[in-house]
Order: structure tokens, then C-alpha cells, then sequence
């Protein structure tokens, strides 16, 4: 597992795990030797160490005292993607729900001016772009999917808002009688988890939440900013 | 009010209000039953002059029935529900109660209307339990059901359960002079072998209006080979109309407001003088021409889907943007009446907004009268 | 009348809202005769305070002022107050003394105190309201504290201000009879107190719509947004009670209360001056045949006249803002009221059917009544009993400071009677087992409706 697909796990981890509130990461995504544990023995009886339970609350793992942070982690992350094999979830995603792409930077790329920080290549250029498109693609999954919404009944965002149709992230923040001041597109979105998904309201900075703005936003690619529109 | 005294001079507004109700409910007490016609006929058309239908719960008794040239047609009403999207009743509550709201709605009427249309989608995942408690619901209807499937009802057992429920979703039968068809226009190329999708996820992925997985719906060869045998025993100036729940002609395909093979199905319907599609899917007002094709769109009990970014009919007059803050907003139900001539009007009945009717008139004179009222916030 | 005699006016009990300031502050007299109602021993006709006892009690928060009042913002009070009417003293002292002036009435038993009486939270806390005659109408009577701040008045909202909804209850045959208001005006033009008060307010002789505009910029005056809430609000902690905390949370968020009484700082008073069907109109009559009937004679014309032409049947007072503005999505619906000082301003509803702040929570709960016009924003709540209680505490802490003693003596009776009953209470509904239009559909078959 290289640096960045244990950084895409864990992200993917914190989102699929299911939890509600803002924590710290599992565990420092430290770079990892590649971890080609198999499924761990069980300790030997007496050895002394803790028990690590990833944020999912399911996966666990034992570590031995003295043992290293990346091993830890690798081994959490070795356990999750045995039980979750579903590693090709963009692609699908990708598939399922049609998502706008992020801004094209290719024009930048080559022209360095004599700046070291202004130097853009080919492969910043599409670094941005995976990843900011990730995020996006993340928060469609959220948005379609009433469970990890937290839906106590069955609904799921894309039911009045097919492709985030109608959600108009570029008319916040306006000011929203019902909310009593001024809302900002996340205090929408809580409103609407809270009411027709009757879920239990995000922390701004919860993944879902984050991922679910950056959805919005990238669907409405292209629209004037009017805040305050009706 | 305990006594009832004379005015002294210039009345308030409230006295007037007592007098007039005081004045009129005597009237009405010694009208006969003729009279009592007229008068509420005269508002009726009074009101209808001015572009506004009557509210159909509330729609007097039939005016005279008129005779078509051929001295067979009479004019007549049928109700709609559709798209009620049923979950579990432990599950989720909203859907069920507007279901049963709009069968509320629909017995109030007064009088009753020939039969109801069902639009299809009244499961929201095609399980057995939601297509038994929405058959149990819609069983408390008292005029007559016709049922009309949806792709939530289909997608999970390939139309089993429907069939056991509601028998063949594709059928035609002729009222009062006109001939009714129903269709299965949600039939969608086989997109879950290769992938090896489980029922319960081929459903989902149907489920999902923007899901890209899915093929887009069509009436199929086989279908438009029923239909061409059984248009083919009508003359073409039978009134025609057709039910589906995909619209039969091509307005947004990320969302399958489509029929993949609506020219073919379009063409089977040309040589009509009158012909109307009823479709269901779209859960908004929609209102299409297409030649001598009118399309009118059902609404939705449980939700109202926004109007396409792209592909919408010059003719539609779009439906105010639903309020979020009021769940039932932009939902309901409605009416279809049938004129004489075959065309029809169609009602609108929106949950705690007026009702919208557009009318025969308005798209037979290619949208020039009778125009419905524009929206104060349209889609955007 | 002078202060002195003001003084020895006052009964035992009353002593207790006196406050010292009072004698000094009053500016205006009340014109001779005022006093008749001193003949009806042990209190006003109709059950109101007796108009001398009301103005001793209310003076300190009847001074005449002027201008923006505390607490307001400017902004939202220019927004709600028409800028060119007359907003001096002199014309504040002349509509107190006519809000208090029961010679108003045909047979000088009714003033607006009467109905919209200061001691009885500025209403008179009855279902609906009785008029001369004793002839009691179809509506609960809407306190004046605070009316300023609606669009319109009234529970159908068919004035625009509250000029136009002075003037409407003096010509009305139930409320206060006059035939039309230039008798009102003749009853108290001769008197030269008031023929100084309209010239040193208006400059001219007393006529109808310079008493109106009068009576309008002293009710502008009653201003009671000064509630435990409000410290609250500012930071005090302690202002409030916890349960009353976390019935505001709930105000806000479970409750759904705030689709429709919105509070906040630019819109204080809880309302969104937007009319509701919430079937309270439905619950207890033929709701459906009354509409069918009222919707068969429809109007032949646009005007505010043609409400008269429309013709609509027995009761026709619970179709509500339909018969103003003719609009079927307004059938039974009515103005969302206010919240502030609702604790001490029951009963509750336009009908005054709902006698408790549990009752009114009850209603809401179990979703309303169904009926074909219910908004869509009535939902069953599945709120339990705490959560009851709290919203309620909430509801009670947006009394004014100054009708603190009372609201607390009207929680306790409230609290008294609702352990007693409930009888809006319907658990089934209220938990979504039972769905609010199952027993209307599944019914239909039987016939039964």
C-alpha cells in the first residue's frame, strides 16, 4: 500500500465508518513499510499491549507494546479492507452519478516566470484535480445514500434534489426566516437532514458535511454568485 | 350570533357578512333543485370565463352532456393518484399518510368521479410489503382503480408481485366512447447481468432517478407491437388515451424523463384526431404538443421533482418552486376531465395552493388561450 | 379628572401594580363621565376592569412616547410604521383616553379596554369576545400588546393597519353597535376636553378617521418585548429556566415550531404574518359542507366589496382568510399569532377552543386535525411529555417582566387544570402510529363520513 491510497483509506474510512462526530484521524498516516501482514495471529497470552478499535467502532486490532504507530495503523487498515472490498467505489460512483468536473488548470502548466513556487506541472495539474474531484465524489455518495446520511426514514437528498438540482449553493448565505438568521449552504443542508431526512444535524467540520458542500458546489459549476437570491 | 337585528344605517363589514350569509342560506333553504343548478352553474361559469376552474372537489353536478358530432360522446371525469413512493409503515410515515391523504381527497369528491387512475411508482423499492399496503390504501377508494405500474414497482422482482397484485400492467378497455390504453413504458434494457447486481440493488440503482447505471425506459418492440394491433381495431376518430408512466417523448434523459423509442410510440398515435398521454414519473407540472399528441404529467403524493436544466416544453407553465418548509408543497393529486370532442382538461389539484387547470383549449390553439398562470418563483 | 381623584379610585387588591411613578407621568386627563362605569359594582360591563381601575393600573406603561420604542430596533420599526403619520404626544394622550372610552358604544358599555382589557393580558382571556348586548361573537379577541408589529390585523387579516381595525369593531352590530362612526364621534365631540385633545393633536375638529389614526399611535405604544427570554437572549444565563432552555432548542429544531412563529431579533414577535390551516377550524363542525356550500356560490368580482356579495353559510367565520381573499389554499386558515406574553392571553386558537398551553401542544403534537386544507408543515411530533413541558416552560418565559406576577399565577392555573384534562391529547397520532388521514381514507368505505 503506497502513501497515498493508505491516505485514501483512511479518508474513505472516516467516512464510511459512520461517524457522527469530528474526531482525530484513527491514526497518523504515517508512511507505512508496505504492510503485507496477513490476518494477525492472536497475541500470545501475556503479551502486554492495547486494544485499537479504527472509528468505525468495529474494526479492532491488538498492539503489542512497544510496537510502532504505522504498524498499528497498517494493521487497522489491512482488517477494514478485508471486511470492506469494495476498493473501486470511484469508478462506480463515478458511473452511478454524473458528477461536473473540477476546473481544467492544463493552462498553467510549463510556465514558470523564474518562480520556483509558480513552477505547475502536468502532474500538479492533475493532483488538483483527482483529489478535488474525490472530495466532490464523496459528498455524491453521501448525498444518494440515506444511511450514511443518517436517515431515520429512508430518505436520501437525491430524492428532491436529483444531481443537487435545486439546492442553489450560490444563493447562500441568505437569510432564512424559519432558521431566525442568516444561513450559510451548511445550516440548509442541516435543516433539511434534520427535517425531511429526519437525521441527526452534521458538525460543520464533519466529512459528511464537507463532502456534501463540496458536491453541491461542483454541481453548480459555472452559476453567478448571488447571495441573498430567493 | 344570538339575535339577528336589523342595521341602523351603514353596516361594517362584518354585518354584512352575517347579513348576506343570513340572506343566503334562507335562499338557499327554498331553492328547488333546478334553480339551485343554475345558480351554482352560473358561478361556475362565471368563474370559467374568468380562467379559473372551480375547484374539482367542488365541481357542481355535471352540466347538460353535451353530444359530439358523432352522437356518441359524453363528457365525464377521472381522478388520478400517483407516484406515492410507499415505504414500510414502520419506516417512513410521510409517504403513507400523503397516499391516504389523496384517497381522502379523491372519495370527497362530489360527485364522484368514473374511475381513478393509480400512476404508478406506489412502492418506492418494489417490496412485496409496500405494494400490499399501498393495494390496502387505495382499496379504500370507493370509485373504480385502474393501475398502472412505475419503474419502484418493477425493478425488483421484474413485476411478480405486481402481476399477482394487479395482473397485466399492459391493457386497454373503452369508457364512454373513448379507448383507454395502459402501458408499461418503464421497460429498460437488461443493464444488471453483467454487473451481477442483486435484485435488491438492480431496484436501487432504478430507484435512483440520477442514477447513470440504468438504461433508459421504453415501451419495447414487443409492446408497440400490442399496441399497433389494438389501435388498429379503432377508427381514427375514436378519442384516444394513453397511460404511462414514462412521458413518450424525450425531455431529459440523465433523469429518464424519456421513452427511448417515443418517435415509434408517437407515430402509432398519429393518425388520432384526438390523442392524449397521461404520464406519471416527473412529479411536476408538465404540458407537451407534439403534432396531434397532448402530454399532461401527474403530480406526485410524496415528493415534487424540480424542472429539468434543459428539454422543458415550450407549453409547460411551470408549477411555483415548492417550499421546502412545507413537505407537502408541490405535491397532490388530480383530475382529467374529458370533453366531448375527446380533449381533455387537466386539473392539478396542489396541496395548500389553488388548483391549476390547463385546459383543451390552451395547447389545441398551440398554447395562443387560455394560458395558466405564471409562476412568482420558477426554477432557477 | 385629576390625578388626586385618580387616586382614591383604586381598590385594595389593585395596589399591588401601582407603581409610584404613575400620577406624576400622566399627562392627559380623562374627559368627564368617564366615570360611569363606576355605577357597575364590582367591575366593568362585560367582565372588564373598570376603565378608571384600568388606567390606574396600566399608567406607567401607558406614558405617552413617542418615537421608536425601547428595544426595537429602528430599522424593523420604520419598516412597520407608516412614516407620515402624526406621532406626538398630544396624539398618544387622545388615543389613550379613546381606548379607554367606553361612550365609544351605543349603549356606552364597550370600549376597546373592554375586550382588550390591561388587566386581562390586553384581551379578556374569554373564548370569544361579548359586545353590547351581551351578544357574544365567533372570535377570540387578539391582545394589543405588541399588534403593532403584524402586517395585518385581525385573525383573517382584512385590515391592513391597525387604523382600519379601530374602526371596524365601533361600527360592528355585536361589538360596539354605532351605526356608523360619525355617531361614535358625535357621542364625544361636545365634550370640550376632547375637543381640545383633537385640536391639540390633529388641529381640527374630532372626526372618525383622526380618532382611528389616534387609537393607532397609542396601541403603537404597547411595546411588552421585555421577557425573561429576552435577558436570555442577551446573555443571561440565569434569566431563564432550564426546562424553558431546552424548550427553546426544541421551539427551534424537533418542535417545528419555527416554520411559522419565527422569533428573532428582526421579526421579535413570533409570528410570520402568514395565515395557516392547522384544522383547529375543522375540528368540531361540518367544516367540509360548510366550504362546499360557501365555494358553490363563488363571487362575480375582484373587490373588497364583493366580499359582501359572496354569500357563505352558518359560521362562516372558521373558512377564515378565505373569505378574504377567495383563495381555496386559504380555506380555514387564520394568522399565525403571536407568542409574546401568550402565557398570559389565553384561551388560545380564533374560536379560544383551546384552553391551555398543554392543550395548544397537544393540538400540534398529534399533527393538527385533517382536514383537505391542513398545511403540509403540520406534522405529528412525537414529542414526549418533558418535551411538552418544556416548550411550554419556554412559552411562558415571553411574558413581559411587568405581567410577571400574573403569568406566574396563570401558569399554575394552566398547570392546575391541565393535569386535570387533556383533552387534545392523541398518543397514537402524536407517535405516528396511527397516520393523521388513516381514519378519514380507511372510513370512506364504511360511509361513515
Amino acid at each position: 500500500m503506497t502513501k497515498a491510497s493508505i491516505h485514501v483509506w483512511l479518508t474513505l474510512g472516516a467516512l464510511l465508518g459512520a461517524c457522527a462526530a469530528p474526531r482525530e484521524a484513527p491514526a497518523p498516516a504515517a508512511p507505512a513499510e508496505p504492510s503485507a501482514a496477513p490476518k494477525e495471529a492472536a497475541p500470545a497470552p501475556g503479551t502486554k499491549g492495547v486494544e485499537v478499535t479504527l472509528c468505525d467502532g468495529k474494526t479492532t486490532t491488538f498492539a503489542a507494546e512497544g510496537s510502532s504507530g504505522a504498524t498499528v495503523a497498517g494493521a487497522l487498515m489491512s482488517e477494514w479492507l478485508r471486511k470492506n472490498p469494495n476498493v473501486n467505489w470511484e469508478a462506480e460512483e463515478h458511473e452511478r452519478h454524473k458528477l461536473e468536473p473540477a476546473a481544467d488548470n492544463k493552462a498553467l502548466i510549463g510556465m514558470t516566470n523564474g518562480q520556483t513556487y509558480g513552477q505547475i506541472s502536468a502532474q500538479d495539474v492533475a493532483l488538483w484535480k483527482a483529489e478535488t474531484e474525490r472530495l466532490a465524489l464523496s459528498g455524491s455518495e453521501v448525498f444518494h445514500s440515506a444511511d450514511q446520511l443518517g436517515s431515520t426514514v429512508a430518505v436520501s437528498c437525491d430524492m428532491c434534489h436529483p444531481h443537487a438540482a435545486n439546492t442553489h449553493p450560490e444563493t447562500y448565505p441568505k437569510y432564512q426566516v424559519q432558521l431566525g438568521r442568516v444561513a450559510l449552504l451548511r445550516d440548509m443542508i442541516n435543516w433539511c437532514i434534520e427535517h425531511p431526512v429526519r437525521g441527526t444535524a452534521l458538525s460543520a467540520d464533519d466529512p459528511r458535511m464537507r463532502a456534501l458542500e463540496a458536491y453541491l458546489y461542483a454541481q453548480r459549476k459555472g452559476k453567478v454568485l448571488e447571495y441573498g437570491k430567493r | 350570533m344570538s339575535s339577528r337585528k336589523k342595521p341602523l344605517g351603514f353596516p361594517s363589514i362584518e354585518t354584512k357578512h352575517m347579513q348576506e350569509r343570513d340572506a343566503l342560506f334562507f335562499a338557499l333553504q327554498n331553492l328547488d333543485r333546478r334553480a339551485f343548478l343554475k345558480l351554482s352553474a352560473a358561478a361556475a361559469g362565471v368563474v370559467a370565463a374568468k380562467g379559473l376552474m372551480p375547484p374539482h372537489s367542488f365541481q357542481p353536478v355535471t352540466v347538460a352532456h353535451a353530444q359530439s358530432p358523432a352522437g356518441k360522446l359524453e363528457s365525464f371525469r377521472f381522478a388520478y393518484i400517483s407516484d406515492s413512493h410507499l415505504y414500510d409503515r414502520t419506516l417512513n410515515d410521510r409517504f403513507i399518510n400523503a397516499l391516504m391523504r389523496a384517497v381522502d381527497d379523491v372519495n370527497a369528491l362530489d360527485p364522484q368521479p368514473d374511475f381513478v387512475l393509480f400512476g404508478g411508482d406506489l412502492a418506492q423499492l418494489g417490496q412485496p410489503k409496500e405494494l400490499e399496503l399501498g393495494a390496502q390504501i387505495l382499496k379504500n377508494l370507493k370509485a373504480p382503480v385502474r393501475m398502472m405500474v412505475g419503474e419502484h414497482d418493477w425493478y425488483l422482482d421484474m413485476g411478480e408481485k405486481w402481476r399477482a397484485l394487479f395482473g397485466a400492467p399492459t391493457y386497454s378497455f373503452d369508457h364512454k366512447g373513448v379507448h383507454f390504453v395502459v402501458l408499461n413504458s418503464v421497460v429498460e434494457k437488461d443493464f444488471w447481468t453483467a454487473r451481477k447486481l442483486t435484485p435488491m440493488e438492480r431496484m436501487r440503482t432504478v430507484a435512483g432517478l440520477d442514477n447513470g447505471v440504468q438504461s433508459p425506459f421504453s415501451v419495447g418492440d414487443e409492446q408497440r407491437a400490442w399496441l399497433a394491433q389494438d389501435l388498429a381495431k379503432i377508427s381514427a376518430a375514436t378519442p384516444l388515451i394513453v397511460f404511462s408512466h414514462s412521458p413518450l417523448y424525450k425531455l431529459y434523459r440523465p433523469w429518464n424523463f424519456w421513452t427511448e423509442d417515443a418517435e415509434q410510440v408517437q407515430a402509432l398515435l398519429k393518425k388520432f384526431q384526438r390523442a392524449t398521454v397521461i404520464h406519471g414519473h416527473t412529479h411536476q407540472l408538465l404540458t407537451q404538443r407534439l403534432g396531434n399528441i397532448h402530454f399532461h404529467g401527474m403530480l406526485s403524493t410524496a415528493w415534487p421533482w424540480p424542472y429539468a436544466p434543459e428539454g422543458l416544453p415550450n407549453y409547460t407553465i411551470q408549477m411555483n418552486r415548492p417550499d421546502p418548509f412545507n413537505p407537502n408543497d408541490g405535491c397532490g393529486n388530480g383530475a382529467v376531465f374529458v370533453h366531448p370532442d375527446g380533449l381533455v382538461d387537466k386539473l392539478y389539484n396542489l396541496w395548500n395552493r389553488n388548483p391549476v387547470t390547463v385546459k383543451s383549449t390552451y395547447l389545441a390553439s398551440s398554447g395562443k388561450r387560455d394560458k395558466p398562470l405564471a409562476p412568482n418563483l420558477p426554477s432557477y | 379628572m385629576t390625578p388626586s381623584l385618580l387616586l382614591s379610585i383604586r381598590r385594595g387588591p389593585l395596589r399591588s401594580w401601582f407603581s409610584g411613578a404613575l400620577l406624576l407621568s400622566c399627562s392627559a386627563t380623562l374627559p368627564e363621565g368617564a366615570r360611569a362605569d363606576d355605577a357597575h359594582k364590582g367591575g366593568a360591563p362585560h367582565g372588564a376592569m373598570p376603565m378608571a381601575d384600568q388606567l390606574a393600573m396600566a399608567s406607567p406603561w401607558l406614558k405617552p412616547s413617542v418615537g421608536v420604542p425601547p428595544g426595537v430596533s429602528p430599522l424593523f420599526f420604520q419598516s412597520i410604521v407608516p412614516a407620515q403619520l402624526p406621532n406626538t404626544e398630544a396624539v398618544v394622550a387622545l388615543g389613550r383616553a379613546l381606548y379607554f372610552e367606553p361612550r365609544l358604544s351605543k349603549d356606552g358599555s364597550v370600549a376597546c379596554a373592554t375586550c382588550h382589557d390591561t388587566s386581562r393580558g390586553f384581551t379578556d382571556q374569554r373564548g370569544t369576545s361579548e359586545g353590547i348586548g351581551d351578544q357574544i361573537g365567533k372570535r377570540n379577541a387578539p391582545t394589543t400588546m405588541n399588534a403593532l408589529f403584524f402586517q395585518t390585523q385581525f385573525w383573517d387579516g382584512r385590515a391592513p393597519t391597525l387604523e382600519a381595525q379601530a374602526k371596524l369593531p365601533i361600527t360592528n352590530p355585536i361589538e360596539m353597535g354605532q351605526p356608523d362612526g360619525d355617531t361614535a364621534v358625535a357621542a364625544i365631540a361636545e365634550n370640550p376636553e376632547y375637543q381640545r385633545a383633537f385640536q391639540a393633536a390633529f388641529a381640527r375638529a374630532p372626526n372618525f378617521d383622526d380618532l382611528a389614526v389616534a387609537i393607532a399611535t397609542f396601541e403603537r405604544t404597547l411595546v411588552f418585548l421585555g421577557a425573561p427570554f429576552d435577558r436570555f437572549a442577551q446573555g443571561d444565563a440565569s434569566a431563564i429556566s432550564d426546562d424553558a432552555k431546552a424548550g427553546f432548542a426544541l421551539f427551534n429544531g424537533k418542535a417545528r415550531c419555527t416554520a411559522c412563529h419565527q422569533i428573532s431579533g428582526s421579526n421579535p414577535i413570533g409570528s410570520d404574518n402568514r395565515f395557516h390551516n392547522i384544522g383547529v377550524s375543522a375540528r368540531h363542525q361540518d367544516f367540509e359542507g360548510l366550504v362546499k356550500k360557501g365555494l358553490l356560490a363563488l363571487e362575480k368580482s375582484d373587490s373588497r366589496e364583493a366580499l359582501d356579495e359572496l354569500a357563505l353559510q352558518t359560521d362562516l367565520s372558521e373558512l377564515g382568510r378565505f373569505i378574504v381573499t377567495r383563495n381555496r389554499s386559504e380555506i380555514g386558515a387564520f394568522k399565525t399569532q403571536q407568542l409574546r406574553n401568550v402565557g398570559v392571553t389565553a384561551p388560545y386558537m380564533h374560536d379560544g377552543s383551546l384552553v391551555t398551553l398543554w392543550d395548544v401542544m397537544d393540538h400540534y403534537n398529534k399533527g393538527g386535525e385533517a382536514n383537505p386544507f391542513l398545511d403540509g408543515g403540520i406534522e405529528p411530533l412525537d414529542l414526549s411529555e418533558r418535551e411538552l413541558d418544556q416548550v411550554v416552560a419556554f412559552l411562558f418565559s415571553l411574558t413581559d417582566d411587568r405581567l410577571a406576577a400574573q403569568n406566574r399565577a396563570e401558569e399554575a392555573r394552566q398547570r392546575a387544570l391541565a393535569a386535570k384534562q387533556r383533552p387534545m391529547r392523541d398518543e397514537a397520532l402524536a407517535t405516528r402510529k396511527k397516520f393523521l388521514f388513516e381514519d378519514r381514507a380507511n372510513h370512506a368505505r364504511e360511509g361513515s363520513k
